[in-house]
């Protein structure tokens, strides 16, 4: 298991997500968006999945430690580990089980240890091998980065077992490779029986599609007898086989005796969890259980198969009916440096692996042998689980979730695109019809997608999650659901594309960047409940025979093109002899016939007539098509036609598209016209408007002028008003003084009265006296009672003038104070 | 497998996504948009070509294609045309042929790529070269290419071969090198300027 390796290295290495795998520069910044939610997502999960297998551990503990108890005398090393682990873990009360990968650190080293001695009591009862107890006694600690060299360890002792020569050097090493594993298992010790449960409930769908795959199986074995002759050491392989199968399907039956209705009543439950995704640390296990290795597990065959290669290898004078063939070999050499470069677990024993594994697993499916993307997925497994558990996955994904699918032919890969373009139109007929406007056909991408499982596709979580609920379904469901569901989230956005790059381009950098994957995995497996595998059959059956006419098509022409190879490489070696090339010559004439180009309709010459003409042109030469053929002829023909009458409607199809499209155009053009029209109009009145405005304005002003001018007059009158109060209050001051001077004189006028009537007196007294003498003094006073009157008038004139000369003074005072108002007047203007 | 994307920037540089949408896809004189189909066998180093075309990069190890992988580039010529390439990158694996069709389908240009220490990888160029004519479009633009010229001393295809299988199909030929990019634009210019223009365009 190379991630739990990885994740001891503390890979904070940027460009890699925490499963070590390249991010594209463009996409960190999303990554790291998202890898705290993922965080929170793998902690939710895991106490989910620990709920779930704890509960379930305990519904099964007893059945479980039954079965296991009676298959230990023949189960192999690593079950025989687990088994003891799982005794432990039913002893042990340390609730810590989950532990994520990085948390694993040496600080866990001495509450295992303590386990361990714990369980080793138990384990002695348990064990056969005597090498168990050292191993618990000298357990090395520096074990944890040992896991690389462990892999090639596994390896090695596993072979020195088999051939019964154990040197103490490989007994150790078996020890060293034990203890890691053991630690590894360990980790899940409480939970393992329930991942062994889903273990047996997945395998018993396993057995049923073994069962009805029968035929096919003991065909694909034809080459195992091969093992007796090749292999020496692996002679007892075929039997071994069998033996194994019949034990197991036993064991199964009682599994399903005690357990059926337990498992069924939690499967739901478990899908709804696989949904949910599977934790990290749980994946490999869960995943096996999924496909059901256990089940498929013979014994010895992967290292049976390795051998067989390594004994090619050192004899190459054997036969090599049985060997990978040599173009095999050589793709997977190319490929292995391009499977995950640069990732940190795929050093030179990762590579190693991965070259066993795809080797191994050409020798045992040759009518698959090896195809690019399984580099891929070989990879992936090996980062999660033991070389030879990723070999059986490997198988049961090959074999039985993709049956047909990267054979030679390919045939199911070309029929589940139809099928998806099918449920396309169905889904998306909107979003088809703008593709095939663009002139984008869905299975260029949705090909592609397919065909790598969305490895590489879609960001690693995504994929992980995808792959999760695959396997658990054991379909390929999943596959359309996802893409489906990939649709849905960008179909609106694929709708604006204007040209066919733009398309792809946009589809396939959205898709790279679904980083959330629980909206994918949800929008899928709820969004698309509705394509279900039943449905998915009968669309199969439907599409698949134009593909095989199609296929069939090929197939002649690859004739050509080993001939055309053949003249060809006769230019770097002499090998052809010209007898083969007559041959495939005739056969040439015939594929050219044949040939039906389903792009080129019209173009298309043959009829049935000259087929016929040219089929009995070949039997005439020599390469005798029988009448069988010739009916098969027909087929194909009959096929082609109706293909290409099919294509004709599609083209018929696509010009109303068009047509739809120019008239639509057209629309537009008028449209644009009109709006053209209506644009001016308003541009009109927008200027008319800012006339309306500067007008406005304009008045606005002389109103502001006409009002300034206003309060400058308001100004003008306050002042004035402010100088008539002065001048009122002037003229009051010299009313007051006027009333003061004219009470001064009233009062000098009295004492000129008085005066004078004292005079008087004073003279009446003197005339008293003269009388009193004279009497002529009587007249006397008479005279000056006439003059005195004339002196008072001159005295009041005197007043007069005063006054008179008094009134030019306020004059001039008025001329003043109306200087000043001026003044002020004018600092009010300024 | 690319699951790679064109450079937004590079893609989207050109105003004409409106032009070719209003003319129906079919682009006008001045800005062309073709299809372009990379086929060959595996390992020849397809895909390091376009991305050190596209990109400007060579990456030692590439990822292996599965199916096929898109990219685009626009590249401006002499005479001041633009010529957007919508680039189809196939899988190399002689089974995946099955599925070429579906890529070389409609397709302006085929570049037909082997590697010159590699004979066979030759002898699949032919192949390609016989499957196109047959089934590939009638005025396809072919290209052959011998990549990997910077390995000559490994060399086992003589560059004189190539050239005279090439000339006698009526195709364009050139040797490149995706490592040091020798030749890596040319080939693609050298393209462009062979390609058929609209004749009547309506500017
Ligand atoms: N020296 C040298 N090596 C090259 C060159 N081009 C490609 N390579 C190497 O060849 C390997 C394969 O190149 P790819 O581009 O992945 O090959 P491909 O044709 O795409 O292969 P498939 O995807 O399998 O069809 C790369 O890993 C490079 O190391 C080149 O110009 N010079
Ligand atoms: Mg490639």
């Amino acid at each position: 298991m190379l991630l739990s390796l990885l994740s001891r290295r503390s890979l904070e290495v940027d460009s890699r997500d925490a499963y070590g795998f390249a991010l594209r520069p463009q996409q960190i910044q999303r990554y790291r968006e998202y890898s705290s939610i993922y965080k929170e997502e793998e902690e939710e999960r895991s106490t989910k999945w620990k709920d779930f297998l704890e509960h379930q551990a305990k519904s099964v503990l007893f059945y479980s430690s039954a079965e296991k108890f009676s298959e230990v005398s023949q189960v192999k090393t690593t079950e025989e580990k687990e088994e003891a682990v799982l005794q432990r873990g039913r002893e042990g009360d340390d609730s810590g089980c989950i532990i994520s990968d990085c948390d694993v650190s040496t600080e866990c080293n001495t509450e295992k240890e303590v386990q361990l001695s714990k369980g080793a009591k138990e384990e002695v009862q348990l064990s056969e091998l005597p090498g168990k107890e050292v191993q618990l006694l000298e357990r090395p600690v520096k074990e944890f980065q040992l896991a690389n060299t462990h892999r090639k360890q596994v390896q090695l002792s596993q072979e020195s077992e088999k051939s019964a020569q154990l040197s103490e050097e490989s007994e150790k090493d078996k020890i060293h490779s034990k203890a890691t594993k053991t630690h590894k298992i360990q980790t899940w010790a409480q939970v393992r029986p329930s991942v062994h449960i889903i273990e047996n409930m997945m395998s018993c769908c396993v057995k049923k599609r073994q069962k009805m795959k029968e035929g096919q199986i003991s065909a694909s074995r034809d080459h195992l007898p091969s093992i007796n002759e090749i292999g020496t050491s692996g002679g007892d392989s075929v039997e071994d086989v069998d033996h194994a199968t019949v034990k197991k399907s036993e064991d199964n039956v009682v599994g399903k005796m005690v357990s059926s209705e337990t498992l069924f009543s939690w499967k739901e439950e478990l899908e709804s969890l696989v949904h949910g995704g599977v934790p990290k640390d749980l994946r490999g296990e869960v995943w096996q259980a999924f496909v059901g290795v256990k089940a498929r597990l013979v014994e010895s065959y992967y290292q049976d198969l390795l051998a067989i290669e390594s004994n090619v290898c050192e004899s190459k004078e054997r036969s090599n009916s049985f060997r990978v063939p040599g173009k095999f070999q050589k793709q997977i050499e190319k490929d292995i440096p391009r499977t995950f470069p640069g990732h940190p677990a795929l050093d030179e024993d990762g590579r190693d692996s991965l070259r066993r594994l795809l080797i191994a697993y050409a020798l045992h499916n040759p009518a698959v042998g090896y195809c690019q993307a399984m580099n891929f997925f070989a990879g992936i497994l090996l980062l999660l689980m033991p070389e030879e558990n990723a070999f059986w996955t490997l198988v049961g994904i090959m074999d039985d979730y993709f049956d047909g699918y990267y054979t030679e032919e390919m045939i199911e890969s070309q029929v589940d695109q139809l099928v998806f373009e099918e449920l396309m139109r169905e889904r998306f007929p909107k979003l088809v019809n703008h593709l095939d406007y663009l002139g984008v056909q869905v299975a260029w991408i949705s090909g592609p997608w397919f065909l790598s499982i969305f490895v590489n596709m879609l960001p690693w979580e995504s994929v992980l999650r995808v792959w999760d609920v695959l396997l658990f379904e054991g379909n390929r469901v999943m596959l359309f659901r996802t893409a489906l569901a990939l649709m849905e989230l960008y179909g609106p956005a694929l709708l604006t594309t204007k040209d066919a790059g733009d398309a792809i381009t946009l589809l396939q950098s959205l898709a790279g960047s679904t980083f959330d994957s629980s909206q994918l995995v949800f929008t899928a497996c709820i969004g698309f409940f509705a394509v279900t595998e039943k449905r998915l059959e009968e669309l199969r059956e439907k599409h698949r025979p134009a593909v095989l006419v199609v296929v069939e098509e090929r197939s002649k022409q690859g004739r050509v093109w080993k001939d055309s190879k053949g003249l060809a490489s006769k230019l770097y070696s002499f090998k052809h002899d010209s007898g083969v090339e007559e041959v495939f010559n005739s056969v040439e004439s015939d594929g050219v016939l044949a040939d039906g180009d389903k792009s080129r309709p019209e173009t298309r010459s043959s009829n049935l007539d000259e087929l016929l003409s040219g089929l009995t042109v070949d039997s005439e030469v020599d390469s005798l098509p029988d009448l069988q053929e010739q009916v098969v002829w027909l087929k194909v023909e009959m096929s082609k036609l109706l293909e290409e009458k099919r294509s004709a409607v599609l083209r018929a199809e696509e010009l109303e598209t068009a047509l739809m499209e120019i008239v639509k155009q057209d629309n537009r053009r008028e449209l644009s016209a009109r709006i053209e029209h209506l644009e001016q109009e308003v541009a009109e009145l927008r200027q008319a408007l800012a006339d309306k405005r500067e007008q406005e304005a304009a008045m606005l002003q002389v109103l502001m002028r006409v009002e300034q001018e206003q309060r400058i007059t308001e100004d003008a009158r306050l002042s004035a008003e402010k100088d008539a109060a002065a001048q009122r209050y002037a003229v009051h001051m010299l009313e007051e003084k006027y009333e003061k001077a004219t009470a001064q004189l009233a009062q000098m006028e009295k004492r000129v009265v008085m005066a004078e009537s004292m005079l008087e007196a004073t003279l009446q007294y003197q005339s008293g006296q003269a009388r009193v003498q004279s009497s002529p003094r009587s007249v006397r006073n008479q005279s000056s009672g006439v003059e005195s009157p004339r002196r008072k008038t001159g005295l009041l004139a005197f007043g007069l003038g005063w006054r008179d000369k008094n009134k030019g003074k306020p004059s001039n005072a008025e001329d003043s104070g109306d200087k000043s108002v001026n003044d002020e007047k004018d600092s009010n203007i300024a | 497998m690319g699951c790679s994307s064109s450079l937004p920037g590079r893609s989207s540089g050109r105003l004409g996504g409106l032009n070719s949408s209003e003319s129906g896809g079919v682009p006008d004189a001045k800005n062309l948009r073709v299809k372009l189909v990379l086929l060959g066998d595996s390992g020849v180093g397809k895909s390091c070509i376009v991305l050190r075309f596209v990109r400007g990069q060579f990456d030692p190890t590439s990822k292996v294609t599965v199916g096929a992988s898109f990219l685009s580039q626009t590249i401006a010529l002499q005479d001041s045309t633009t010529v957007k390439f919508e680039i189809w990158d196939t899988a190399g694996q002689e089974r995946y042929a099955a599925l070429a069709p579906l890529y070389y389908r409609g397709a302006a240009v085929a570049v037909i790529v082997y590697d010159i220490t590699n004979p066979d990888s030759f002898n699949k160029a032919q192949y390609w070269v016989k499957e196109l004519q047959k089934h590939g479009s009638a005025d396809i633009v072919m290209a052959l290419v011998g990549n990997k010229a910077d390995l000559h001393e490994k060399r086992e295809v003589p560059a004189q071969d190539g050239l005279e299988y090439a000339e006698k199909q009526g195709m364009f030929f050139i040797e490149t090198s995706a490592k040091t990019a020798d030749n890596i634009n040319q080939l693609f210019e050298e393209i462009g300027k062979r390609l058929p223009r609209p004749s009547s365009s309506s500017s």
